[in-house]
């Protein structure tokens, strides 16, 4: 190695070694931040009452969060029961079935699909969903089932194009040992293909769910914001992130009212924390099977 | 359905086959018996047809779009291409073993139960059973009885490849199609794989693709020479290595090209 | 609890300066052919401009001329910005500057409360006009917003929609306009009007239903700001307040004027408070029997109004400053009864 390169190699890794710095500090801040305000969330209004309590007023200068806790999972978790399968279908389909042909137009536009940003789903919610739930079901329109049809036409490409991926990248060794022992396809893709797939198909669904938990500013659009619980899918609810992204703004600084706001965001980050690590642990189980 | 009368030994029997992808024709007009309990090698350079022409054998080739067999294959005297074939009863009749041994990501009695359970066998006792069997037959029992449930991808390649040897015996089929079952594998267990065969064409036809001359020498009774998308020649293997008929093929023989 | 200095000038040499104050002399034959003629009273709040009557500082009824060493002491501010001039109050060194003419031009940014923006997108349209090297953006965010963001210095001007609190920043406080506050429902609801105390039992959570107030029977989907709205406050502590209700958590919470009329204009069960600047596609209640229009606030009968301000730092600088005189001068306040909101002085 000559001078010139030892001295570039060196200039190369410090350079890396110093943007690596820089983004994990960065990264530090935003957690030390939203802990640190957080926390005084919980001290102020108290650990149990602010997360089991059911009252947000910035008057009596009370707040606790259940509802949005409740809202944020329902919300979530209604659009996963529905995306997952519809979303691993269509993987299935697109991988193992669909002519070649029809792939090659799907796949990018699934892909384009997944580009779009979220205001848009929210906005078509907004103008053509919600009229409708109140015309058809009743209540305001702006209700859950709104919110979750709107993450799950926003997290279905997530899925389809991760899972695709996934199910096209199992070894097709895997593939021909099933079929020359006589299964069928579908036996195969049951079989064989998803459970080789599962990592995957995990961290597809991890994704999603981030996304979905994230989401602010579609839900905030269909959801209606009112601080209850919901009884049923056409009443409106609240969500931890759309609480954030409806009040951030108006809430004076430094004060107890910018410190629950925190907290919500400090309850986010521990529930997209422990979605994390379960699709890390099952990643690890996947990888020791496979 | 075509009957071929005086031919009781004769397990299938290839006539006139036309292979396609798509356009591109590789095997041409191909016509070959394969005798039942024995082993039959198909050998030639890459690219000659020869792995292709193993999977017309269980129709492994349907997967492949735009691929198209012309010409008529008689397994026990049926067409397997036929419009009433049952391709998932002919792969469990003709069992596969592949170039690079491919275990399924599971446990060892999986993989053997796998193709069982497909099959319809639910009886746990039954499964058990066969399963001792073929390992025994294969050699493994010894090696892995006690480690059922370990996943088959830590046994050595050698180790897998006779798994998936066993797996595909497991099924009781008719014959077993092997695709350079020993390229990926060491001399000693080459050599295990080789004695397998020989004991294991007493129950089933066997037909093997493989690069390796002295291989083919020493394990198969017939022998055929495969040269762009042709059979040149087919014949016992004592006469194609000793008296073979082609120039083309004696010069492979010797080892001056492929 | 307003910041905003009066400058009760102390610096009788800037008085001597502007010495065209008509009230010296006020001959007839001078204020025939004066521009712009300024009236005041020793300790008098009120003064005349051009024979209109004023509030010398309409946040501050105390502020009026005084006497003192045997001289009469007039707020510079009050004088200088009716007659076109810039005047500066710098805080740290406590000086006061007064300027006439020359170019304007840079940039402003305001944001903060959708009560003000339609407002403040016409001052600003109307300045740039007058300043063509001037360039004035806005957004919106609320009260709250606007208050967090020119405390913060991320922009020059904040636009409040209600009064600052104790706990919020220290900043100049700059009256621009008065609104009141429309109670909208749907074109489709067979009602014309309710009492405050209706409304606060609706908006309690008390009543829920239309037939409970004269109307068709259906279930009213109520409609109200996020927490720190200052249209929000303005409501709460004028509708709720009083009766000593709470705003039910029921409500569907929206986050700009807006939003609230699109969604009660698409909501046939809807109803929703706004600016009287947002009532158009919907129908304006008659608030214990008066209708939300100016001159029901001007004459004190509409019971829900508020001043609208922009908020600046205490340092700011000569265009933010100016263009804060022009919205409070005649011209802006033009503009004020123009855009369907209330002038200062009325």
């Amino acid at each position: 190695m000559s001078k010139h390169e030892q001295f570039s190699e060196k200039l190369g890794k410090s350079l890396i070694f110093i943007f690596a710095s820089i983004s994990l500090l960065i990264l530090l801040s935003i957690v030390f931040f939203i802990f640190r305000d957080g926390f005084l969330a919980f001290k102020e209004n108290g650990f149990f009452h602010f997360i089991f309590g059911h009252d947000w007023n910035v008057q009596d200068n009370t707040f606790s969060v259940l509802p949005l806790i409740v809202g944020s999972l329902v919300v979530t978790i209604g659009a996963l029961l529905f995306s997952v399968p519809i979303g691993f279908s269509c993987a299935v389909f697109l991988a193992e079935i669909a002519p070649e042909k029809v792939r090659n137009i799907v796949k990018p536009a699934i892909d384009i699909l997944v580009g779009i940003p979220s205001v848009v789903f929210g906005l078509l919610g907004m103008i053509l969903l919600v009229p409708y739930i109140r015309d058809h079901y009743g209540g305001p329109g702006l209700s859950i089932l709104a919110a979750i049809i709107v993450l799950i036409l926003m997290i279905l490409p997530t899925i389809i194009a991760q899972a695709e991926d996934s199910i096209r990248s199992v070894p097709s060794s895997f593939k021909n040992a099933s079929l020359a022992m006589g299964a069928t396809h579908l036996q195969t893709i049951w079989n064989v293909i998803l459970p080789c797939a599962k990592s995957g198909l995990v961290s597809s669904v991890m994704l999603a769910s981030g996304r979905a938990i994230g989401e602010a500013m579609a839900i905030y659009m269909v959801i209606g914001n009112t601080f209850t619980f919901p009884k049923s899918l056409i009443d409106p609810s609240r969500t931890l992130t759309s609480n954030i992204v409806g009040q951030i703004e108006e809430a004076a600084v430094g004060g107890t009212h910018l410190h629950a706001l925190f907290g919500c965001g400090l309850i986010l980050l521990f529930i997209v924390f422990i979605l994390n690590s379960y699709s890390f642990f099952i990643k690890r189980r996947g990888c020791r099977s496979c | 359905m075509k009957k071929n009368e005086n031919c009781d030994h004769i397990k299938l029997s290839v006539h006139h086959l036309d292979f396609f992808y798509g356009k591109k024709q590789v095997l041409r007009k191909i016509s070959m018996d394969i005798h039942k309990h024995s082993i039959t090698a198909l050998m030639g350079p890459s690219g000659c047809g020869k792995s292709t022409f193993l999977r017309v054998m269980n129709r492994m080739n349907d997967l492949i779009p735009e691929a198209r067999a012309i010409g008529t294959v008689l397994l026990d005297n049926e067409d397997i291409y036929g419009n009433n074939t049952d391709v998932v009863k002919l792969r469990q009749r003709v069992g596969m073993v592949f170039q690079q041994p491919n275990p399924l990501p599971k446990s060892i009695f999986d993989n053997m139960a796998y193709g069982l359970r497909i099959k319809g066998i639910k009886d746990k006792q039954k499964i058990a059973e066969l399963i001792e069997k073929s390992l025994k037959k294969t050699s493994l029992w010894g090696e892995v009885k006690d480690e059922l449930h370990k996943s088959a991808l830590s046994l050595s390649g050698g180790q897998q490849q006779r798994l998936c040897i066993a797996r595909a015996i497991v099924m009781e089929p008719e014959m077993i199609l092997m695709d350079e079952p020993c390229s990926a594998l060491d001399p000693i267990s080459t050599t295990k794989i080789e004695e397998l065969m020989k004991e294991l064409v007493d129950d089933y036809t066997i037909v093997i693709v493989t690069h390796n001359m002295q291989q083919a020498q020493r394990v198969s009774d017939w022998t055929g020479f495969f040269y762009m998308g042709d059979l040149l020649e087919f014949d016992k293997t004592k006469e194609i290595f000793h008296h073979p008929k082609e120039k083309k093929t004696q010069e492979y023989i010797e080892g001056r090209w492929g | 609890m307003f910041k905003r200095n009066k400058i009760l000038s102390v610096i009788v040499g800037i008085v001597a300066i502007l010495g065209i104050a008509s009230f010296m002399v006020p001959s007839n034959a001078l204020t025939a052919t004066a521009k712009t003629t300024i009236e005041l009273w020793l300790n008098k709040p009120q003064a005349k401009v051009n024979g209109e009557t004023r509030w010398i500082d309409d946040t501050n009824h105390s502020v009026t001329p005084i006497s003192k060493w045997g001289r009469t002491l007039l707020p510079v501010r009050f004088i200088s910005e009716n007659f076109g001039l810039v005047t500066l109050w710098d805080a740290k060194e406590s000086k006061v500057t007064v300027m006439q003419g020359g170019e304007l031009a840079g940039t402003i940014s305001e944001a903060g409360s959708t009560s003000v923006l339609p407002l403040a997108e016409k001052f600003a349209l109307a300045f740039m006009k007058k300043h063509p090297k001037v360039r004035i953006s806005y957004t919106g965010g609320g009260t709250g917003a606007g208050i967090k963001q020119s405390a913060g210095g991320t922009v020059d001007i904040g636009a409040a929609s209600r009064d600052l609190k104790i706990s919020e920043p220290d900043l100049m406080v700059h009256a621009i306009a008065r609104d009141g506050v429309a109670i909208i429902v749907n074109k489709g609801i067979g009602i014309t009007g309710l009492t405050i105390d209706q409304l606060g039992k609706i908006y309690a959570g008390q009543v829920t239903d239309w037939k409970d107030v004269g109307g068709k029977s259906g279930k009213i989907n109520v409609y109200t700001r996020e927490e720190g709205s200052g249209t929000r406050d303005t409501f709460q502590s004028m509708v709720l307040d009083p009766a000593g209700l709470k705003m039910s958590p029921a409500c569907l919470a929206k986050k700009s004027n807006g939003e609230i009329q699109m969604s009660v204009q698409s909501d046939p069960n809807g109803i929703g408070y706004v600016s009287f600047g947002y009532t158009e596609g919907v129908k304006g209640l008659l608030l214990n029997g008066k209708e939300p229009t100016i001159e029901n606030v001007k004459n004190g009968s509409y019971p829900i109004s508020r001043r609208l301000y922009f908020l600046t730092k205490h340092n700011d600088n000569l265009l933010v400053q100016a263009f804060i005189a022009f919205c409070r001068s005649d011209e802006g306040q033009k503009i004020v009864s123009q855009e369907g909101y209330i002038q200062l002085a009325d």
